[in-house]
């Protein structure tokens, strides 16, 4: 199999990947990348505890991401690669052109942000960075559970 | 620091424990569970001087979203990490690592472990004739469980700091986790068959065998179309449809 699901998501690992999507897709692995959370021991203590034991968590930087994301790809199990920021997300994708579609699972407030679906708040240069990896060939969709609709990025950009 | 513990601090995590119990009222899609998580910390905070508080309760209501019922864990580990003097940065980089986790588990945990666990058990108990003993037994036992594992999240955080961690590896937690699944999956298929039983108990042959022909076609759907459809949905438009057919085929 491969990385079934690419997903921008602020809280990372939690239950509506783990059981939300991790379930239907029978997903065995979680490839987390953030540079700050690839160098945080206590923090990898903490998300690896929102998994059950059978599911491996890998942390890697952008860095390391680009570097072994060939080797996730090529993995026989079914996997999810999650990133918690819309820059993480074009910085993948701008070393890894192999990237293809991203899901914008949940992104909240914060200061600066407008309401742009219920689950998805974007400043507005995050939204324009969104479109500018649309325009380069990114499918970028919002969906925060397998159930719900796909909305396509010009609905909420 | 010394304010903090003691009687003073026991009667401010008094306070606390009372105010999570509202915690889900503040629900919304901005900040989700944010403002009632910053309203039940703000008792643990008021010994914080003047020019700590105000910044302090204010980081209490930003954005988070954890299980109601472990969200104690992240208010007593980040008012623990104010009153140690934590960093802004770092306090808000332990609440944002502590939503997954904390959501994760107490989902794990309750909605896929305590609650149907009991609920089977209970369900199982009607159908073998226990009555409204079983549902006040029900009501007795969840809720033991419920509170005390609010009590405990909110006790650990605030013991624990920004060393929470500690505090999800305690053994209990971990028995709890391997042992609820199996137990949820052996009280729930035992409930099936005896409410499933119980229930169409007053119908004719045929009528059983029409339900029995129902929750197959729908187990199936389910394992086939479970991306598309969910059991809420599937549930509620075959009893629609039963409603419609039992006007127009009385």
């Amino acid at each position: 199999m491969t990385l079934a699901l690419y997903r921008i998501d602020d809280r990372l690992i939690h239950g509506q990947v783990v059981v939300g999507w991790g379930q239907p897709l029978n997903c065995s692995f979680i490839v987390l990348v953030d540079d700050e959370v690839s160098s945080s021991d206590w923090e990898q203590d903490l998300y690896r505890m929102g998994v059950s034991p059978q599911i491996e968590v890998i942390f890697a930087s952008v860095e390391q991401a680009a570097a072994q994301f060939s080797d996730w790809e090529a993995d026989a199990r079914v996997g999810i690669l999650l990133v918690g920021d819309v820059e993480t997300a074009v910085a993948l994708a701008a070393r890894v052109p192999q990237v293809k579609r991203f899901n914008v699972g949940g992104v909240h407030h914060r200061a600066g942000r407008t309401e742009r679906l219920r689950f998805v708040y974007l400043t507005d240069e995050e939204a324009s960075k969104l479109r500018e990896l649309a325009a380069r060939g990114v499918e970028v969709t919002a969906q925060d559970v397998p159930t719900a609709r796909a909305v396509p990025i010009g609905e909420f950009t | 620091m010394a304010a903090v513990n003691g009687a003073r601090g026991k009667g401010a995590l008094a306070r606390a424990l009372l105010r999570l119990f509202a915690v889900q009222g503040s629900y919304n899609y901005e900040r989700m569970l944010g403002v009632g998580v910053g309203v039940a910390e703000e008792p643990l905070l008021r010994d914080l001087d003047a020019t700590r508080y105000g910044p302090a309760v204010a980081r209490g209501g930003h954005f988070f979203n954890a299980h109601p019922y472990l969200a104690g864990l992240a208010i007593g580990a980040a008012a623990r990490a104010e009153h140690d003097g934590a960093s802004p940065d770092q306090i808000e980089r332990l609440r944002e690592a502590l939503c997954g986790p904390l959501g994760s588990l107490g989902d794990r945990l309750v909605w896929a472990g305590w609650l149907p666990f009991l609920s089977g058990l209970t369900m199982a108990a009607i159908a073998l004739g226990a009555g409204w003993i079983a549902v006040a037994a029900f009501l007795c036992v969840y809720n033991i469980g419920h509170v005390a594992l609010r009590w405990w999240a909110l006790k650990a955080g605030w013991t624990h700091g920004t060393r929470v961690s500690v505090a999800l590896h305690h053994p209990m937690l971990q028995k709890a986790g391997a042992v609820l699944g199996p137990a949820m999956a052996f009280a729930v298929g035992a409930a099936l068959p005896l409410t499933a039983a119980f229930l169409s108990g007053p119908f004719d042959a045929w009528a059983r065998i029409a339900l029995a022909i129902v929750a197959a076609l729908s187990f199936i759907l389910l394992r086939l179309r479970g991306d598309r459809v969910n059991g809420l949905r599937l549930s509620l438009a075959v009893a629609a449809l039963a409603l419609v057919a039992g006007v127009l085929w009385p």
